[in-house]
């Protein structure tokens, strides 16, 4: 038997060394006992609720944008596909990088790219697409995608582009839209960064109506993005498509018609205020604010000195000239002023030191109420005005619907002005009463747009109903308020309108066709004081040059409309407006035609046989 | 069976092989479950937890390999094997497989291999000779010839680059260092110099390899941010809060949001499924661990075994250290993995034979005369 003897250990262990590493061993386990305490104990349920943020992802659904549509039917507004490089910060390892690379394929300066890129991340969660450009040129696109794979969080993602088949001519009407600006975001909460809102027009009045709602859908994702599972918790609702009451061949006509002077031509149907036309020059394509806009190209527009951006059927505002005789008329009759009582016209009247001239230099002589609608006379309205005063004139132009809001539902609509004492008190002045002989003739600060225009003369012919102009063609038709007239002053005043056009005298007898009953009244609305000698159009520079007016209205085969033309500095009325208007009705009721038996004689009116013109 | 070998058998240290054996299970569940992707209904289990078994048969062999011998032999084995894998360490810089630009693998055959893997256990042992023929601690002279054997690879491993593994191996000499003991005033001198030099060091890498510090600790995969990783371990951790999601459960897990949850995040996986609780447990399970080490070190019959077992001490501890810091937000990330939780090849096997060294030691424990 084998014995083992144990022989006494030569070696102990460095007692410093054991220490240490006992040491070691405590340092361990207490660190990370803290750890473990600290982030599963302490912060366990901020961390789990993070988890389950991160695993399950909300993301918008995008709906389609309503349609816009004319009349008929005919596309206005529509969607287009447009390709958007985004990125996804949470992928990203290196965002500077990134976006130079992207500023290297699109062209835009990187300063640019990441000014908005860090003003537009507090809008963006960080595992959402955070959209970088928008719209990307398909051959840019394709450049783009081949090289996508080597940049980890970049991705193109699909968002509608807003397109105008008819671009300008549609301009003023529809709008545009474009990217949701930082104030229009904290606003409405519903907005994601490069979201596309109205700005402009009906675009921004049927935002709400537009957009539909977005849907939300619940994905739950790797961290590489991928897609396990998706869950519809919203449905998207696409927007609501919208009809107009514009017939787009009359718009165009319209256009046409006014040619390239800058103006704006209405048509409008009395019975209802529905809007056929309603054209504005010059326009812009609102196209390319769908495409985003460069900044020269804003400053160009806006600082064009023509204009295109104003909506002048209802922003900008004008003196009526003599179109607003129309509303004397109705108030000197009101004044229980007889039609048959005449004033003596000899081309002028003086009151006080000053001279108010009559636009015809050798007078009109006895002139009746009718006579100095259809020839204009200007002496009539100023003794007229003298009598009734202004209080009662500005009284009354305020319930015929000037110097307020017609309600058509167009952004930035403005109210015009009917002057009056109180207007010039807020001014620290005092009413002069020349400024009344001014104001009965449409001129001084009488402002009024063409839309209100064609609202009083729709009233005229719709007794007395003064109709909320309409656009779209799901609204029923509203009246806003009536008209302070007798039929039998509505119907001296329409009469003498058709007299206008008829008479051999009349300032409007450039719209006379054999096939149809029509009416006007010309306006010319001085922009600067007439001197001794009254120069001629062409003479004058464009901007001092009259803004001509023509407000009419006809009637073929039980169909009505009124044409309300303005062309801003296109010098007379009846030489400038006339053919425009003639022009539109020819698109309205389609070329003159003779007929057999005149239309004239088939229907009487009352005033007839007292026309002495 | 001789009684030598049956005395031998019954001297091992057999709570240290239980503990391993423990941890390395449950470092195989941890696998089955990180690398579970939850496709649709079922689990679809990619092979990595098979191949870690694989692994933990190969590490076992080599393990039992490592107690055969007496560990005496390994004193005149040191210096050829130090040498052995300096070359191997040059070779790679020349002609190595480059993975993204990172030069780590010598390819033999069909099987490619990581001198910095072998680089580690040869520093371990030169540096076991070296010290152990000092009886007191360590002078001048002796402090930088120790020192120069580290530095050595640990500059050819940094130029791969591999600043993990080069982290490791000074710091493993450092710890055998302090275990010898040094002299007083170099212990001083020291203190003073490092934290002077660490700045110096940091300027020193800028700023390509700063960079790289902070990103380069595993080039195969994407390149996603740093911060995400650690933010996503954070969550995965955290939200496991006391009790845990239970096993396979973790939704962090199971739907990538974790990066290399596999190799260098494996306790992410692991805390999210077993909570504070399982957390604490695996945290008791590798001081015991180290416990177990230190016994073995305490009890090894000569300075050359206690000495070689405090080297696979500090090996395990840095590791443990390094990897939970990083996971856990207390140290910038660096690729280390956590020894028998993580995936991998060439560790799993060095693990386990280190532990076979460890097991050498303490088997022979007792000088013993035969009659």
């Amino acid at each position: 038997m084998r014995k083992v003897q144990f022989e006494p250990k030569g070696f102990h262990a460095p007692r410093s060394g054991l220490y240490l590493l006992y040491g070691c061993i405590v340092f361990l386990f207490l660190l990370f006992l803290l750890r473990f305490w600290y982030l599963q104990v302490l912060r366990g349920e901020d961390y789990a609720r993070q988890a389950l943020e991160n695993r399950l992802r909300l993301e918008r659904v995008y709906s389609a944008r309503g349609l816009i549509l004319d009349a008929h039917g005919a596309l206005l507004a529509e969607n287009r596909a447009a390709y958007c490089l985004a990125l996804i910060r949470d992928d990203c390892p290196d965002i500077p990088g990134t976006l130079a690379q992207v500023s290297q394929w699109t062209g835009i300066p990187l300063e640019q790219l990441t000014a908005k890129y860090t003003q537009d991340r507090r809008n963006v969660q960080s595992f959402e697409p955070h959209i970088l450009v928008s719209d990307i040129p398909f051959d840019a696109l394709i450049r783009i995608e081949m090289k996508l794979p080597y940049w980890p969080g970049l991705s193109i993602v699909t968002r509608q582009r807003r397109h105008y088949p008819h671009g300008p001519l549609f301009s003023h009407i529809l709008g545009y839209v474009a990217e949701a600006n930082e104030q229009e975001l904290t606003n409405d909460p519903e907005l994601a960064l490069g979201d596309i809102v109205g700005k402009q027009g009906l675009e921004l009045r049927l935002e709400q109506d537009l957009r539909g709602s977005k849907g939300l859908q619940e994905l739950e994702v790797d961290a590489r993005g991928r897609q396990l599972s998706c869950d519809v918790k919203t449905l998207p609702h696409a927007g609501s498509n919208i009809t107009l009451t514009i017939d787009a061949a009359m718009q165009q006509a319209a256009s046409d018609a006014l040619g390239d002077e800058a103006g704006t031509i209405v048509v409008m149907e009395p019975e209802t205020g529905r809007l056929v036309a309603l054209l504005t020059k010059p326009a812009f394509d609102n196209n390319a604010f769908a495409a985003r806009l460069t900044h020269e190209e804003w400053d160009l527009l806006r600082n064009d000195p023509r204009h295109p951006l104003l909506n002048r059927s209802i922003q900008s505002v004008y003196p009526p000239g003599s179109v607003w005789k129309l509303m004397m008329a109705g108030l000197i009759m009101s004044e229980n002023i007889s039609p048959q009582e005449t004033v003596f016209c000899g081309g002028a009247v003086k009151l006080g030191n000053r001279t108010f001239r009559c636009w015809r230099g050798g007078g009109h002589g006895r002139v009746d109420l009718q006579r100095s609608l259809v020839e204009s006379c200007d002496v009539y309205y100023y003794q007229m005005a003298e009598r009734i005063g202004i209080d009662k004139l500005a009284a009354y132009a305020r319930q015929c619907g000037f110097g307020s809001l017609t309600g058509i539902g167009l952004p930035h609509e403005q109210k015009g002005l009917v002057p009056n004492r109180a207007w010039r008190r807020s001014r620290g002045e005092t009413w002069q009463k020349g400024e009344t002989l001014n104001v009965s003739i449409g001129q001084g600060s009488t402002l009024v747009t063409p839309l209100q225009m064609a609202v009083f003369v729709s009233a005229l012919l719709n007794e007395g109903k003064i109709m909320k102009p309409q656009l779209l063609a799901a609204t029923e038709p509203e009246i806003r308020d009536t008209l302070p007239m007798t039929v039998e002053q509505r119907e001296f005043i329409v009469t003498a309108m058709r007299h206008t056009v008829e008479a051999p005298a009349g300032t409007a007898k450039r719209l006379r066709r054999r096939d149809a009953v029509m009416g006007g009244k010309t306006g010319t609305a001085q922009v600067v004081k007439i001197g001794d000698v009254r120069l001629k159009t062409h003479q004058l520079d464009y901007e001092h040059r009259d803004h001509a007016w023509i407000a009419s209205w006809g009637e073929k085969n039980g169909k009505r409309y009124v044409v309300i033309v303005m062309v801003e500095h296109g010098g007379g009325g009846s030489a400038a407006g006339g053919p425009v208007a003639k022009k539109m009705y020819e698109s309205l009721f389609g070329p003159e035609e003779i007929p057999a038996a005149p239309v004239r004689q088939a229907i009487a009116a009352p005033a007839e046989g007292r026309n002495n013109g | 069976m001789s009684p030598m070998d049956r005395r031998l058998i019954t001297h091992a240290n057999w709570g240290l092989v239980g503990l391993m054996a423990l941890l390395f299970c449950i470092g195989l569940a941890n696998l089955y479950s990180a690398s579970g992707i939850r496709m649709g209904e079922g689990l679809e289990v990619s092979s990595y937890y098979q191949k870690q078994m694989l692994w933990g048969c190969l590490g076992l062999g080599g393990m039992i390999f490592c107690t055969l011998f007496d560990y005496r032999h390994l004193k005149s084995l040191a210096t050829p094997a130090y040498i052995f894998s300096l070359v191997l360490l040059v070779l790679v810089l020349a002609i190595g497989k480059s993975a993204k630009g990172a030069a780590r693998w010598l390819q033999f055959g069909g099987f490619s291999i990581q001198p910095s893997e072998i680089a580690k256990i040869s520093v371990m042992l030169i540096a076991a000779k070296f010290l152990s023929g000092n009886k007191d601690s360590l002078d001048w002279p002796a402090f930088f010839m120790v020192l120069l054997l580290g530095l050595v690879p640990a500059g050819l491993i940094f130029k791969q680059p591999d600043l993990g593994t080069c982290l490791i191996v000074l710091l493993l000499l450092g710890g055998m260092i302090l275990y010898q003991g040094v002299k007083p005033y170099i212990f001083k001198t020291c203190c003073v110099l490092i934290p002077l030099a660490l700045p110096f060091a940091w300027h020193f890498l800028q700023p390509y390899q700063r960079q790289r510090l902070l990103t380069f600790f595993d080039p195969t995969i994407a390149p996603l941010s740093t911060s995400y990783h650690i933010n996503q371990s954070h969550i995965a951790i955290g939200s496991g809060q006391v009790w845990g999601k239970g096993f396979l459960e973790g939704t962090q897990n199971q739907l990538r949001f974790l990066p290399e949850k596999h190799t260098d995040f494996a306790i992410a996986v692991f805390g999210e499924e077993w909570g504070f609780v399982g957390c604490v447990f695996l945290l008791t399970l590798f001081c015991c661990f180290l416990l177990s080490l230190l016994t073995t070190a305490r009890d090894a019959k000569d300075r050359f075994g206690s000495i070689l077992v405090a080297g696979v001490f500090f090996y395990f501890f840095w590791q443990i250290l390094i990897n939970m810091g990083m996971t856990m937000g207390l140290m910038p990330v660096v690729g280390i993995p956590l020894p028998f939780i993580s995936y991998g090849g060439t560790a799993t096997i060095v693990n386990f034979c280190l532990l076979g060294l460890v097991l050498n030691v303490s088997m022979r424990r007792f000088v013993f005369k035969t009659h």
